[in-house]
């Protein structure tokens, strides 16, 4: 049956809820990449074998609020309501799991606006890096591909496929339902019953995703486009993977080298040359392993100089490690800082709800601030063995003019550049 | 803090030392805001609520870049970096290292009508942020490499913000154009040049016109508890003088007389337009009525422009309207980006078309309950913590002088009629006296996406 979490508080009178999959965009057919979310788009217009126009106007009457997300490796249904109206709500989320619609002309409406979308994200700089990034880092592997798809793959994208995409997702056996704040356990419980006994039997379907490997030496990939006074830059290599023995550690390491304000990447970039409005390291986690990767975006003129700062920051860090009193600093701010990781319903359910869609072992936030105390020195160290200075990515937005030929001469041990026109595919 | 706790605590200060309590206002059906004022005249707003551990301190200073000057614009946003600098006791760097060593997220931003700096800390880390607070304060201490350094960082903001954003650089022009006279018509971030201009002299006397306790409130909301927060706050900030304040010597914006429109090339691949018209301040009494019209127009999928450009037309990707929350009246923008091409002038023919329905007929009930119901999802939904309880009850008292004022502008918005809306549509839809900023592509070709 459908899996629930619960966590009341009712000082407010909001109710949150997630109807989350434990699948997302990586298993989208070759030559189909963004049929997953086009699905969970159409099921938010159509369901309840409505309108799109109805369907709204009835979420916004009951005060509510009902979207999807889509990301590669989970996707779901979420949704806010005033607790007033929760039978309401929760007749609508019915609706639009158990009832979708699926629309044809809807569909092709969808499909065009999804279309302009691919468009229009295209004068975000920010998101050329982070795309051109994941492409160039995970070039051959499922993480590479575009969970928006491209305008050929939706294009290519037909009605009876989403018809069997849904099929293949909604079964109990990939569902879990997490709701926060004025709600109890037994309202939670009862809609899970409802929707599991509504829906088919299935299989839960698995994450196929294999691990991703580090292209062996530093390549540059340039996004060129013009007039741009400033780059965007992601510097990077694979990272850290929940299960590792060292994943704690490294994730100390890594705050003390990017993660606040007062990191060495901040100080050095932004602090004491003023070269970037920001300066940050992460180290994002999910099923598989991603990446760590610094992120700034100084003007063109700084660039080169940047990167070259960066690189050697990176290296620094990699075979110097961190000091004691780094250590000691940061785990005061990583245990003390965890109180805001669980001031609300909200955020406490939604840690919950990371355990059972990313499998995170056991332990992994509420034995977090024991782990984060346990963590020596030597640790944290060894941890930065993972990283590999000599194979990294580097990724550039900006115009190539003025700056191209100055980074492709100035990044020491290159191996390879491409440019990549900031409207390709 | 009951009347007698109050007197047992002003009795155990120090002479000419004194706490007033001014009142205490709701926030909500729940909860309630005490307000208290020092010696010095900070005042103190305090809003208990035990259920985290964890405490929002906010301090907000009356002063934004309404008060700056031509040739100085982007000094309160400056300013605003530069107070995470050295002070007196503390060498650069030390106030962020201590705030994050106790927990604390921290933070700041200035708009048009101020300057809020929000700290939140573990609860057991409260008085380390009301020392560091007073400190910076009263002992920042400016000097030029750290000034050149952070003009540096503002630029850099800029850039990433204005120069290199295309929605940035439509905004920036449009208030820019829309206003003439008074100083809502240049960016709080401030124009490049005058970024580039800024002295240490220029940061050392803002500071000292502006950074007064007589100038600020701080909002205190969480697992505190009013008499051991106001003894601490007594004992770290009774030291900072009040100052005679600057005159404000603005002038109102005049009447517009004509539309106004502006056309832009960027690099983008698809026209955009934004439209401004002249609106209300925030504590208008018409202002409530055009925050409901602005809902019906923009907010979510059903609502009107969405529902036109999008959905039924198909021809734009995104459409949006935001209504100005300042103190002097300000803007009410729409704003559209058009899908592969399609005109800018067919966004405005169909983005006209609307706007003049909403002058000839009235919005019916039920349109206008959903409105109301979605901005009361909107203001819940930004109480869930006490970051966001203390940012809106800093917010209405700084702009309006009444914390709850987020509250009982709820019931207003319940009480607007479709006679309202009416109303204001024709008050403030003037094509006449709009401005109008238009994007067109600077690239030939098509667009493979």
């Amino acid at each position: 049956m459908i899996e629930v979490l619960v966590e009341r508080d009712a000082a407010l009178p909001l109710v949150h809820c997630s109807l989350a999959l434990r699948i997302g965009s990586v298993t989208d057919p070759p030559g189909k990449e963004g049929l997953t979310r086009l699905l969970f788009r159409l099921m938010r217009r159509t369901g309840g074998l409505s309108t799109a126009r109805i369907l709204d106007e009835r979420i916004d009457r009951l005060g509510a609020a009902i979207w999807v997300d889509v990301g590669q490796s989970t996707s779901g249904v979420h949704g806010t309501t005033i607790s007033r109206n929760l039978d309401g709500f929760l007749d609508v989320l019915s609706d639009i799991i158990l009832r979708p619609g699926l629309d044809v002309s809807e569909f092709e409406r969808l499909k065009r606006e999804a279309q302009s979308e691919l468009i229009d994200v295209l004068d975000s700089d920010r998101s050329l890096a982070r795309r051109w990034f994941a492409r160039r880092l995970f070039a051959g592997h499922p993480y590479s591909r575009p969970t928006g798809g491209t305008k050929g793959t939706l294009a290519a994208i037909q009605i009876e496929d989403l018809q069997e995409r849904y099929k293949q997702l909604f079964c109990p056996e990939n569902l879990v339902l997490a709701m926060a704040g004025d709600v109890d356990e037994g309202r939670a419980q009862a809609f899970a019953d409802k929707l599991g006994s509504a829906l088919p039997r299935g299989n839960a379907t698995s994450d196929p995703t294999p691990e991703p490997h580090q292209r062996p030496g530093r390549h540059l990939a340039f996004v060129d486009k013009p007039e741009r006074t400033q780059t965007q830059i992601l510097i990077g290599c694979l990272g850290s993977h929940p299960h590792d023995p060292d994943h704690i550690p490294l994730h100390i390491a890594n705050t003390v080298f990017g993660g606040t304000f007062t990191s060495r990447l901040t100080q050095e970039v932004r602090g004491k040359r003023g070269w970037s409005y920001g300066a940050y390291a992460s180290l994002p986690v999910d099923r598989r392993r991603r990446s760590f990767s610094m992120w700034t975006f100084p003007k063109a003129d700084d660039a080169l100089a940047c990167v070259q700062l960066e690189l050697q920051l990176f290296e620094d860090w990699v075979r110097g490690g961190i000091t004691q009193d780094e250590l000691d600093w940061v785990k005061a701010y990583l245990i003390r800082s965890h109180a805001f990781a669980i001031d609300s319903a909200a955020k406490r359910v939604g840690q919950l709800l990371d355990m059972e869609l990313y499998g995170l072992p056991e332990g992994y936030h509420t034995e977090y601030v024991s782990r984060v105390g346990d963590v020596s020195l030597e640790q944290a160290n060894r941890s930065l063995r993972r990283l590999t200075p000599k194979d990294l990515l580097i990724t550039v937005v900006g115009s190539q003019e003025p700056i191209l030929e100055g980074l492709k001469a100035g990044i020491p041990h290159l191996e390879s550049s491409e440019i990549i026109p900031f409207d390709a595919n | 803090m009951d009347r007698d706790a109050l007197a047992a605590l002003n009795a155990s200060l120090q002479a000419g030392q004194r706490i007033t309590h001014l009142g205490a206002a709701a926030f909500g059906p729940k909860l309630s805001v005490e307000r208290y004022r020092l010696s010095n005249g900070l005042d103190v707003l305090v809003c208990e609520d035990h259920s985290a551990p964890v405490v929002a301190y906010h301090t907000w200073f009356r002063v934004g870049s309404r008060h700056e000057t031509k040739g100085k614009t982007g000094l309160a946003h400056l300013f605003e970096h530069l107070m995470f600098n050295e002070t007196e006791n503390l060498p650069k760097g030390e106030f962020d290292r201590r705030l994050e060593e106790a927990g604390a997220d921290t933070n700041a931003s200035t708009w048009l009508d101020w300057t809020h700096y929000n700290i939140a800390v573990p609860s057991d880390q409260l008085s380390l942020v009301i020392q560091l607070e007073a400190e910076r304060m009263g002992s920042l201490v400016l000097k030029e490499p750290q000034v050149e350094s952070e003009k540096e960082v503002v630029a850099n903001e800029r850039r990433y913000r204005v120069d290199d954003d295309v929605e940035g650089a439509v905004n920036e022009v449009l208030w820019a154009t829309a206003f003439t006279k008074h100083p809502y018509h240049h960016p709080t971030i401030g124009w490049m040049a005058d970024i580039e201009g800024f002295t240490t002299d220029d940061c050392r006397s803002f500071y000292e016109a502006y950074y007064a306790p007589n100038n600020a409130c701080v909002v205190v909301v969480g697992d505190v508890k009013a008499a051991d927060l106001l003894r601490e706050m007594v004992n770290a900030y009774s030291g900072l003088a009040p100052f005679d304040l600057p005159l404000e010597d603005s002038w109102p914006e005049p009447p517009q007389d004509g539309e106004r429109r502006v056309e832009l090339t960027q690099p983008t691949s698809t026209e955009k337009v934004a439209v401004a018209y002249h609106a209300p301040a925030l504590g208008d009494f018409d202002h409530p009525a055009l925050a409901v019209l602005n809902e019906v127009l923009s907010g979510g999928r059903a609502s009107r422009l969405y529902n036109r450009l999008i959905t039924e037309l198909e021809l734009a990707t995104e459409v949006r309207t935001f209504l100005g929350p300042f103190r002097d009246p300000g803007l009410l923008e729409v704003y559209a980006s058009g899908r592969e091409n399609i005109r800018a002038e067919q966004l405005l023919e169909e983005i006209d078309a609307e706007l003049e329905k909403l002058l000839r007929e009235p919005v019916a009930q039920p349109e206008l309950e959903r409105a109301c119901a979605r901005i009361e999802l909107g203001l819940l939904g930004g109480l869930e913590n006490v970051e966001g309880r203390a940012s809106t009850i800093g917010f209405y008292e700084t702009v309006l002088g009444r914390p709850g004022a987020a509250f009982e502008r709820l019931e207003a918005m319940q009480r607007v009629t479709p006679s309202d809306l009416l109303r204001v549509a024709r008050r403030y839809l003037k094509n006449d006296q709009r401005t109008m900023v238009i994007v067109r592509p600077n690239r030939d070709g098509q667009v493979a996406a």
